[in-house]
């Protein structure tokens, strides 16, 4: 039984020393860390973003590195929980001993890591939409939280402007999921917007996460004789809803969120259902910069880049850029330094990060109609308000 | 007009529950416990579907019958693998459950590994989306999937009333034991069973995977059907049906009412079957198989 016990120790003792030995890395090459969903429902979005960092690491490997020692990412999947998300975090800490990682575009598991990110010190460059991932409740910003592109407040405003502007919609409906921190951050900037001027949010209907069957709520949007709905909704819940909008009737512009961005059409059975839908991409195709890591990343996956990839590659620009003015893989100089990110050229827009509440500055959106199955751009669009 | 509009569309949704439902009635009928795996199955047999629609371009009618035919072929081994062996060692029905229940997450992730990796939906199988009736409109699926239920239900009860499989199928929901006596081969019938199980699976996994397109948690929708099965009465077949459409009807008016809506119907949902539970626990049907001893 002793002898039990001594073996136990030794093996615990054993096992503690390579685990802390393989944190220690000074000299060595520089650890970021990714929290994606690879698998799950949100699994298009999560490998495009974990896709588009291993294209920006090898870019700067192949450069030289940052300060002459080499990047090494550690991905792991998460299946759109944030409960796994917090044990990924944890281990990318701990163990992993990572500089900073690179989140998920997922509200729902910025929600719930902020607050772990407060208390153990490594910064996470997310595109998590919902205004509360970067900033407390008193005001204050989460210390270790950064979003990379609009906020939700952000993105609605821009979209509502775009409704009663450019298609002169007055009484909009919006569909949304009740249980979804990403489709409710959209909700209320929206109406705000919409009510302030001079157009009336008519009809709200919701769902929840488990709901298949929106015909019942897209009726009474019909019956609402609501000029054009919003739909902040995720993409699987975009598939079907457009699928039982056909099938109740409803034929009205709709506006959706960025889930309705590229490739969402090539998911359709029919990529003609998804005609007369309005979406915001956070650029344009023709835009130049994206041209040559675009040309980079088909070489590398053979695929054509989506919106998520091109954050993620931009969310490696953001860590490295902080690295190197940091002067420091200590993670609390990084986070400080990515607090004071200005002016750094990325594939999506000039990146500026606010330090007063951890977000993007000045950032626009380009929207787009679909037509016969395909995106055709219609410019940036910036409300008064943003000017 | 729009309640009448409702209506159908309750019915729609009624049909998909009840195929998920039947599927229920039928183990329970004869191994007295509720088949958990049939959750993961119907995901495989979605996912199937897609597969051959997408390998071989066929149409609906064959995607089904083809599908079917591998549901049944996957029950058969569920069965074989999950419960033959409880069975021979007669154990108690706890273990069945939970055997069940590790065979349906099994299957779950087995297809959450091959397939999660991006996001299917199954090609058109209809030139119209809807066909209307004057002034109602119907989803062409739920048309095909209405009949298709109803159709599959009626064989389903003349194999079970008209045929010698039948009448041992239903021999051996009463007494497993004087079934055996009487000379039925048990595990012939108990496999007969799982096979038709199957083929339901089948049918329903395809059906909830063109409605709902596909992901690996397809089959949590199986909870709708167990509700079902305990509001038409446990291992009946009609009342599965029965519980089945009004579970569905009930949802979509529940979705429609000021105050309750899409967040709280499930609730509702839920207080109901309590309510059932307590005060006719027989369901509608109002015959209770018996629990196995």
């Amino acid at each position: 039984m002793k002898k039990l016990a001594i073996i136990t120790i030794v093996l615990f003792a054993a096992a503690a020393m390579l685990v802390s030995a393989s944190g220690q890395r000074e000299d060595g090459a520089i650890r970021i860390g990714v929290i994606q969903d690879l698998s799950g429902p949100t699994s298009v979005w999560g490998n495009a973003v974990a896709r588009g960092a291993e294209l920006a690491v090898s870019e700067i490997n192949a450069a030289g590195g940052i300060d002459g020692r080499q990047v090494e990412l550690r991905t792991y999947d998460v299946r759109l929980s944030p409960q796994e998300a917090i044990t990924a975090y944890n281990r990318l800490v701990d163990q992993d001993r990572v500089t900073a990682i690179v989140g998920p575009p997922i509200s729902n598991i910025g929600l719930s890591l902020a607050p772990v990110a407060q208390a153990k010190g490594v910064p996470i460059v997310g595109s998590f939409i919902d205004p509360r991932v970067t900033v407390q409740p008193n005001g204050e910003p989460w210390t270790n939280m950064f979003l990379m592109q609009p906020s939700s407040v952000q993105y609605s405003e821009i979209i509502a402007d775009f409704a009663l502007t450019e298609l002169g919609a007055r009484n909009l409906a919006v569909m949304y999921d009740q249980t979804n921190a990403f489709s409710v951050s959209l909700v209320e900037p929206f109406r705000n917007y919409v009510n302030a001027h001079g157009g009336n949010v008519a009809l709200e209907v919701t769902y929840t996460s488990d709901d298949r069957d929106f015909r019942t709520q897209l009726s009474q949007i019909q019956r609402s004789g609501a000029d054009a709905v919003y739909l902040p909704i995720y993409i699987q819940e975009a598939v079907l809803t457009l699928q039982q909008a056909e099938q109740v009737g409803l034929d009205i512009p709709m506006i959706g969120g960025l889930d309705f961005a590229p490739p969402f059409t090539d998911l359709l059975p029919d990529p003609t259902l998804a005609d007369g839908i309005y979406v915001a991409n956070n650029y344009s195709d023709s835009e130049p910069q994206l041209v040559d890591v675009r040309a980079a990343y088909m070489d590398m996956f053979g695929e054509e880049p989506i919106n998520k990839a091109f954050k993620g590659y931009d969310k490696i620009l953001i860590i490295a850029d902080a690295i190197r003015r940091a002067g420091s893989t200590e993670p609390a100089a990084v986070s400080r330094a990515i607090a004071r990110t200005s002016n750094l050229r990325g594939t999506t827009g000039i990146l500026t990060i606010s330090p007063d509440n951890h977000q993007p500055v000045g950032l626009s959106m380009v929207m787009y109609q679909i037509i016969n199955g395909e995106y055709s751009e219609l410019g940036r669009h910036v409300p008064e308000s943003h000017r | 007009m729009y309640f009448l509009q409702q209506i159908l569309n309750g019915l729609s949704l009624g049909a998909v529950y009840s195929l998920i439902a039947v599927g229920f009635a039928l183990v329970f009928n004869i191994l007295k416990f509720s088949n958990f795996s049939q959750g993961g199955l119907i995901t495989v047999c979605a996912y199937i579907g897609f597969m051959i629609t997408r390998t071989f371009g066929l149409g609906l009618g064959a995607t089904l019958a083809l599908t079917a035919l591998a549901g049944g072929v996957i029950a058969l081994l569920v069965e074989r693998v999950a419960f033959r062996r409880l069975r021979r060692k007669n154990s108690p029905l706890i273990y069945y459950f939970v055997s069940s229940i590790t065979m349906g997450i099994l299957l779950e992730n087995l297809i959450t590994i091959y397939f999660s990796s991006n996001f299917y939906a199954f090609p058109r199988f209809f030139a119209r989306s809807t066909v209307r009736f004057g002034p109602f409109f119907m989803a062409t699926t739920d048309l095909a999937m209405l009949g298709i239920s109803l159709s599959s239900l009626l064989i389903l009860m003349i194999v079970l009333y008209r045929t010698t499989f039948g009448t041992a199928i239903r021999a051996l929901s009463m007494d497993m034991n004087a079934a055996r006596l009487m000379g039925i081969n048990v595990n012939f019938a108990i496999a007969g069973t799982f096979f038709l199980v199957g083929v339901f699976a089948g049918l329903g996994g395809v059906f909830l995977g063109i409605n709902y397109t596909l992901y690996p948690q397809l089959g949590k929708l199986i909870v709708k059907g167990f509700v079902a099965s305990v509001v038409g009465g446990l291992g009946n077949i009609l009342g599965a049906v029965v519980g089945a459409i009004l579970l569905g009807l009930l949802e979509v008016i529940l979705v429609g009412v000021p105050g309750i809506g899409s967040g709280l119907s499930p609730v509702v949902v839920f207080v109901i079957l309590l309510v059932f539970l307590i005060v006719r626990p027989q369901g509608i049907a109002g015959i209770i198989v018996k629990e196995k001893v």
